[in-house]
């Protein structure tokens, strides 16, 4: 369906499909955007994909795409969906196959011109120390039984064996550990596969990225978050690596059996559900937030390896060269939050596939330092050009169950990419424009070439001027570490 | 699934479909074992590893499922779950018994270097194996 219409425009950045598009609707979908990403969306399948979702059982109020949506597989990536509990549907394919896949950001006390000289060291040592690549192990070796306390304690898990401090916990969504995890509702396969990759970034688009403070948009904000111009930070983007993957393929198999149990009648097997309230539903959570525990973790032992980094590189060369933490955010998740729907208060599951937790000042799941200017959210641009530090809104709650973009949303297919850029070319280019790379995989790395994604300064100038999120500064890439 | 009706001829094996955010292929084969031989060797040309030589690995392999697509997706998932945790790569199938919803077949292989890509997962999206003039024909969407 791509070219798909049927929709029409509610506001400035809003646009809405009406139940009445297609047989099953149970709500509206609606999407943020502007007329040039229009033009996207309507380019490939995502549309389509994002009114199947407005057939899921116990759907609430509307379904939502954020303004770098772009075709997934069953929910459309950008994709926003809430059921009510406690008989709604919990979806493994509206979550995603890389659970608790988030970013984290790391600040330094440094300017660029004190780091500019040893950047080049500073990414060999990134690229030695973070294990990358193609299902690459890491340097975390576990003992027997250790894997369910990751699972279990998350970050906590990470902070207790050294990998870092209660500080990063306390800037961490969740402080880094969701409850309700279950070690046991995950196959033994899941755990073949996650066992020996705690602190591994990975392959695909994830990445370390050494950026600086480009632009401040709102000098007040960033002060209070820790950021100014010309300062160096670090980005962390990776999730749950194999484990994740695994507990995603499991379920969606198992719910391929539950929808004919629940007498479910899906338009995509990949929107596979189960209701929150049922075994497999409940199962399939507790297997999920286990998986995001291990991702929490994984991004605390690589911020460790960062840090060792940094010390390793500049100590005796500059001071002051620690990095502390601004927050970390997850993308790809399903979680229970209460919201006002209609003007009351009910319990939902909000799944963000490809979308950003963005709460407002005065959520009490905001730790302390942030709850009156609303929760840091993290925007990674595509590789090369720029990403941004947002915060949360009010707005988001009112529209969005408290959510925004993830990042600048792909509008060129990979295998068209690597037809079109040329690995060792971009590679050139990037350390043209002073842009330190490191990558596995030249292939993997002109998959991932800015041209293949949209323009985030756009995406970003969506989500402000639609209310869902507030531009607070600017980032750029000096130094880049892919798998 | 229906059975398609029985012809022979060259018919082609996978071939690569665009999708914005991930890889698909587009598989045929003359029958189910066929099908399934075509998205294993589909799947090693996206992971691209240079395998070569004997075969030095082999493993049987056993598998239920509700259904054709359901099997296709759990054999796919099956080879790329050795693929990770042992950089398995097979290259030579074959199907002992395979019917819509069970399979055993035995798979030749060798330990490989590197890959250059990571299948993440295989998955359900818009899965549906149909019965074609040549066989039987499936699109299957890779999360790498």
């Amino acid at each position: 369906m791509a070219g798909m219409r049927g929709f029409h425009k509610i506001d400035e950045f809003l646009y809405e499909i009406p139940v009445s598009f297609r047989e099953g609707m149970r709500v509206p979908a609606r999407f943020y955007a502007d007329d040039e990403l229009v033009a996207a969306m309507t380019g490939d399948r995502s549309l389509e994909q994002l009114v199947n979702t407005a057939t899921l059982p116990g759907v609430v109020r509307h379904v939502l795409a954020m303004p770098d949506m772009h075709q997934g597989y069953g929910f459309p990536i950008g994709g926003v969906v809430a059921t009510a509990l406690p008989d709604g549907v919990i979806s493994p394919g509206g979550v995603g196959y890389d659970i608790n896949c988030g970013v984290r950001l790391l600040a330094s006390h440094l300017r660029v011109e004190q780091v500019a000289p040893h950047l080049d060291d500073l990414a060999s040592a990134l690229f030695a120390n973070c294990p990358s690549g193609v299902g690459k192990g890491g340097q975390v070796k576990l003992k027997p039984g250790e894997l369910d306390e990751v699972m279990e304690k998350g970050a906590r898990w990470a902070v207790r064996r050294g990998y870092g401090t209660e500080a990063d916990l306390e800037r961490t969504e969740e402080n880094g550990c969701l409850p309700g995890a279950d070690a046991a509702q995950v196959s033994a396969r899941a755990r073949d596969r996650g066992k020996d990759q705690v602190g591994t970034l990975g392959a695909g688009n994830h990445f370390i990225e050494v950026d600086r403070v480009e632009h401040v948009a709102d000098e007040v904000l960033a002060r209070r978050i820790g950021l100014s111009p010309g300062q160096v930070v670090v980005q962390i983007h990776c999730g749950s690596r194999g484990l994740g993957h695994q507990v995603c393929t499991d379920y969606v198999n198992l719910f391929q059996k539950a929808v004919r149990k629940y007498h479910y009648e899906l338009p995509d097997r990949e929107l596979v559900c189960a209701p929150l309230s049922s075994p497999e539903g409940r199962d399939y959570l507790a297997a999920m937030t286990s998986a995001a525990n291990y991702a929490f973790a994984n991004r605390q032992v690589l911020a460790f390896h960062i840090r060792r980094s940094f010390e390793q590189v500049l100590a005796g060369k500059v001071k002051n060269f620690g990095l502390y933490q601004i927050y970390d955010i997850a993308h790809n998740m399903a979680k229970i939050e209460t919201h006002v729907v209609d003007g009351r208060r009910r319990e939902l599951c909000v799944h963000r596939k490809g979308a950003t937790r963005a709460f407002g000042p005065g959520s009490e799941a905001l730790p302390e330092v942030y709850r009156d200017i609303g929760q840091p959210v993290l925007v990674p641009g595509s590789m090369g050009t720029s990403s941004w530090v947002l915060v949360g809104t009010e707005g988001a709650m009112a529209q969005t169950f408290g959510s925004t973009c993830h990042g600048a949303g792909r509008t060129m297919s990979r295998h068209q990419a690597k037809r079109s850029v040329h690995g060792a070319a971009l590679r050139q280019e990037l350390e043209a424009g002073g842009i330190h790379v490191r990558a596995g995989s030249l292939g993997g790395l002109a998959e991932e070439a800015p041209a293949a994604y949209k323009d985030v300064d756009r995406v970003v100038d969506v989500v402000h001027g639609a209310g869902l999120a507030k531009r607070v500064a600017r980032l750029t890439p000096l130094a880049v570490i892919k798998g | 699934m229906t059975h398609p009706p029985h012809t022979r001829g060259p018919i082609r094996r996978f071939e690569e479909v665009e999708h914005t955010a991930d890889r698909a292929l587009r598989i045929c084969g003359r029958d189910l074992a066929e099908l399934f031989t075509n998205a294993a060797l589909g799947m090693n040309s996206l992971m691209r590893s240079a395998a070569g030589g004997r075969p030095s690995v082999a493993k049987e392999i056993e598998l239920e499922a509700i259904d054709a697509e359901s099997l296709l997706v759990a054999w796919l998932s099956e080879l790329a779950f050795w693929a990770e945790t042992e950089s398995l790569l097979f290259t030579r199938f074959e199907f002992l018994r395979i019917s819509p919803t069970h399979l055993n077949a035995m798979v030749r292989g060798d330990r490989v270097g590197a890959f250059e890509k990571h299948v993440k997962a295989v998955t359900f999206h818009n899965l549906d194996i149909r019965s074609e003039a040549g066989g039987l024909a499936a699109t299957v969407v890779f999360d790498v």
